[in-house]
């Protein structure tokens, strides 16, 4: 899935996604979750449209669902991205919080 | 001078009280807060840990003294939850917030003094004029083991100060420190959860190394308790920093603005920074704050800050202040601290 | 173009705990081959069309395996798209035909789901997005329950409108022997069953399925028989964030229209089509996008039974994805299948009257390959 060489890939894209301010578009409540995400179910996904037009498909963290509305003011954070097996190399990313 | 030319503080949005980690355990629950003098404690979501943590207090410390992060030649995390046993957090912190090569990392450990001792080590670089500007973050994700007492005040925090010669908010008038081999608290390599050792983690301990460096640092100075505006501790518990204060002859009220445990709990390494973020957030130009940490193991760091006028300016840009942090919270029960439990310890 | 759909084999769709990958596959080919009434000397080429079984199993090179098992010499290959891979193996068969490379192609699509965890089916399916996706922790539910979303914004479609399709697909599947869940279902069953995505439940989802479908394609179209005369793939961004639009699948547009042409006929000459609902609002679309109804009223159309056997349109005789199965690679060829039986009314308890221009189309990930056949008689 995740080696260490790509983990070191995808680090080095994250700087230039921090502090970035978008909306959300869209987003689902997911209780089924893919391996390594099943310890944070249910959680939000949703399309944040940023500033520039980009579109990424991101997990919403720090958020009641019933507090979110259509075009929602969202910020960019870092947070672990699902679950690191014992002897993986942690891999951090990109998710949205609700401002 | 060398001084703080920035910083920024996070704090983690959840919060859970100690009746209902009482309750959980099937303790009794009748007045535990206010035995304590911890209401809540701020507890870090399933996809938090020391190094993001880091890196919202660091990116606010950035974003408040509009700081570029390639200018920063230095950086350490104290913590003693480091994510990876073997491989720095700093440096992952580093290439996220865009500092690019050209910096010395280290990743510090020192129970709950490790960030405090980073501002100490680091202060030396720009005094030898290695670079302009260092980082010095303490951050945890603090360990206890469940259902033991030390549960129900361990939390999750960080703070990050940028220091620097140009453009100070606050100077550092002086520092000093005051270590021993003491073994009041403690975690073996491959163990999951520290020890402590009761009582012995008062006197001999606490007591000893906050009042050897703060008077010391009050000699080393000549200055008196009354010549401070603010002053922070270590706070474990409310207890604690109120009695050391009261033997040094520090006031109440000097120790209110940074006395952050009643509210958001006890962040370890990020304790007493936390609390030195929250009384700049307040302060004005011209006031003295007295800080002393203390780490088990044992040593205490001791400094004296000078506020300087430029802390209007920052006051002004901080749109994350630690009281606007600690009013943003969400309340939750034990069930996300089981799942914390779950993922960290891959149970 | 008129390529001869020769001869057809399918196979029992559902948990088949007796039979490997390769038992499926050899199971519908021969069954195909018989039908063509050719011998093995005479298939040319197999196209194998397979997504998740190297991941599961660690057995990859599936082309070779099933030719040289099938006692077949010539060519061999296995082709990818993720769900559109059935689809897309028809097509590249049908271009080698029209090519003059090979007179006559055995098409297989077959996928052995059931021996894997859920959670390792789900994980394995995400291939078909972006890592990006991945990362967010997102499933196929999700991304489909996102444009279910987008489109219940814009346009009021409701759960009960998305419910209507699986009830209807399961009616279908009720009349049909292969399918994994011949019976019906309420509209309470889909609305109360739990949650997997909101808005979707269980019942919005297609199944986990074992299962294979052959053809033999044939370039040899003297004799009477059913042809396929339109055979367009489209491509759209594989994120889904990345699209133009989550209200549509352009992809389905741009390929249906293409199909459409090549075939000298209009989406008002169908009469019978298999559609891509691996979710119940995908095939809300398929009617939006392919111009069965306009946009923004798939939902009406499916929930008033304008496509129930019976109506003027019927739509997923088989039971679609839905009730029949979706043994993913598979899902493209029975597709073709079912259309080829219905023009040549062997569809039996689900035989539409008259049908004699009939559509099918497949849909790989979350709309980045889209696959249309024509078929005519």
């Amino acid at each position: 899935m995740s080696t260490p060489a790509s983990i070191w890939r995808q680090h080095k894209k994250l700087s230039s996604y921090l502090n970035k301010i978008g909306r959300l578009l869209v987003w689902t409540k997911i209780h089924v979750a893919p391996s390594g995400f099943e310890h944070q179910t249910p959680y939000l996904v949703g399309i944040v449209q940023f500033a520039n037009g980009e579109k990424k498909p991101l997990q919403i963290v720090d958020c009641v669902e019933e507090n979110l509305k259509i075009n929602q003011k969202v910020v960019t954070v870092i947070r672990k991205i699902g679950k690191a097996k014992s002897e993986d190399v942690i891999e951090y990313g990109l998710k949205v919080k609700p401002i | 001078m060398i001084g703080i030319v920035s910083y920024g503080a996070y704090i983690p949005k959840y919060r859970i009280k100690p009746s209902q980690i009482a309750q959980t355990w099937g303790k009794e629950v009748e007045d535990i807060e206010k035995s304590l003098g911890v209401l809540e404690k701020a507890v870090a979501s399933y996809d938090e840990d020391a190094i993001t943590q880091a890196i919202e207090s660091a990116n606010n410390a950035l974003l408040n003294g509009q700081i570029d992060p390639a200018t920063i030649g230095g950086i350490t995390i104290g913590s003693e939850s480091h994510p990876y046993t073997v491989k720095p957090s700093s440096t992952i912190v580093a290439e996220i917030l865009g500092m690019g090569t050209d910096y010395l990392a280290a990743d510090l450990e020192f129970a709950c003094k490790a960030g405090t001792a980073g501002i100490q080590l680091l202060s030396g670089l720009i005094s030898q004029n290695k670079t302009k500007y260092v980082l010095a973050i303490g951050s945890d994700v603090a360990q206890s083991r469940p259902s033991d007492v030390l549960e129900y005040t361990a939390s999750s925090a960080a703070a990050a100060f940028i220091l620097g010669k140009t453009n100070t908010i606050a100077n550092i008038v002086d520092f000093t420190s005051f270590s021993s081999d003491t073994p009041d608290f403690w975690r073996r390599d491959t163990e999951k959860f520290p020890s402590h050792a009761g009582r012995f983690t008062g006197s001999p301990a606490y007591f000893a190394h906050v009042l050897g460096a703060s008077n010391k640092m009050l000699k080393q100075t000549k200055m008196n308790p009354a010549d401070f505006d603010y002053a922070v501790f270590h706070m474990p518990n409310a207890k604690f920093p109120k009695e050391a204060a009261k033997k040094l002859g520090f006031t109440p009220k000097q120790l209110e603005a940074g006395f952050i445990v009643e509210q958001i709990g006890n962040p370890y390494s990020a304790s007493s920074m936390v609390g030195l973020a929250a009384t700049l957030d307040v302060a004005k130009m011209g006031d003295k704050i007295f800080m002393c940490s203390y780490g088990s193991g044992s040593g205490s760091d001791a400094f004296v800050f000078e506020v300087t006028d430029a802390i209007k300016t920052h006051q002004q840009m901080n749109k994350q202040t630690v009281a606007k942090q600690i009013k943003n919270k969400e309340y939750i029960d034990y069930s996300l601290i089981a799942r914390n439990i779950l993922t960290k310890y891959r149970i | 173009m008129r390529i001869k759909v020769a001869g057809t084999g399918l196979t029992k769709f559902g948990e088949l705990w007796n039979k490997d990958l390769l038992d499926l596959a050899l199971e519908a080919s021969v069954e195909a081959i018989n039908d063509s009434r050719l011998t093995i000397h005479q298939i040319d080429a197999v196209f194998v069309a397979n997504m998740i079984y190297g991941k599961v199993s660690g057995q990859d090179h599936l082309g070779a395996l099933i030719a040289s098992t099938l006692g077949i010499k010539g060519a061999s290959f296995r082709i990818e798209g993720a769900c559109a891979s059935g689809g897309l193996a028809v097509h590249l068969a049908i271009q080698s035909l029209l090519a003059g490379t090979y007179k006559n192609i055995l098409v297989v699509g077959a996928e052995k789901m059931t021996d894997s965890s859920a959670t390792e089916i789900a994980t394995a399916l995400m291939g078909a997005g972006s890592q990006d996706e991945r990362r967010a922790g997102l499933t196929f539910p999700a991304l489909y329950a996102l444009m279910a979303k987008a489109h219940m914004q814009k346009f009021g479609t409701t759960r009960n409108h998305m419910a209507s399709v699986a009830i209807k697909n399961h009616y279908h599947a009720s009349l049909n022997e292969k399918a994994q869940y011949p019976f019906e279902i309420s509209e309470e069953k889909v609305l109360e069953s739990p949650v997997i995505s909101s808005p979707f439940t269980l019942f919005d989802a297609s199944p986990i399925t074992d299962g294979a479908g052959a053809v033999v394609l044939s370039s040899d179209s003297t004799a009477p028989g059913v042809f396929i005369t339109g055979s367009a793939v489209a491509t759209d961004t594989v994120d889904l964030a990345s699209r133009k639009s989550l209200l549509e699948i352009a992809a389905t547009k741009e390929a249906s229209q293409k199909a459409l042409k090549q075939a000298a006929v209009e989406i008002k000459d169908i009469n019978v089509a298999e559609v891509h609902d691996c979710f119940t609002i995908a095939e809300i679309l398929a009617m939006e996008d392919l111009g069965f109804c306009p946009k923004g009223m798939g939902g009406e159309f499916v929930y008033k039974g304008h496509t129930r056997l019976g109506s003027k349109l019927p739509i997923n005789t088989s039971g679609g994805l839905k009730a029949c199965g979706h043994p993913v690679a598979a899902t493209g060829v029975k597709q073709i299948i079912e259309i080829a039986h219905q023009l040549q009314k062997r569809a039996g308890k689900r035989q539409v009257d008259n049908a004699n221009i009939g559509l099918t189309h497949n849909v790989g990930g979350s709309g980045a390959t889209v696959v249309v056949h024509v078929l005519q008689i």
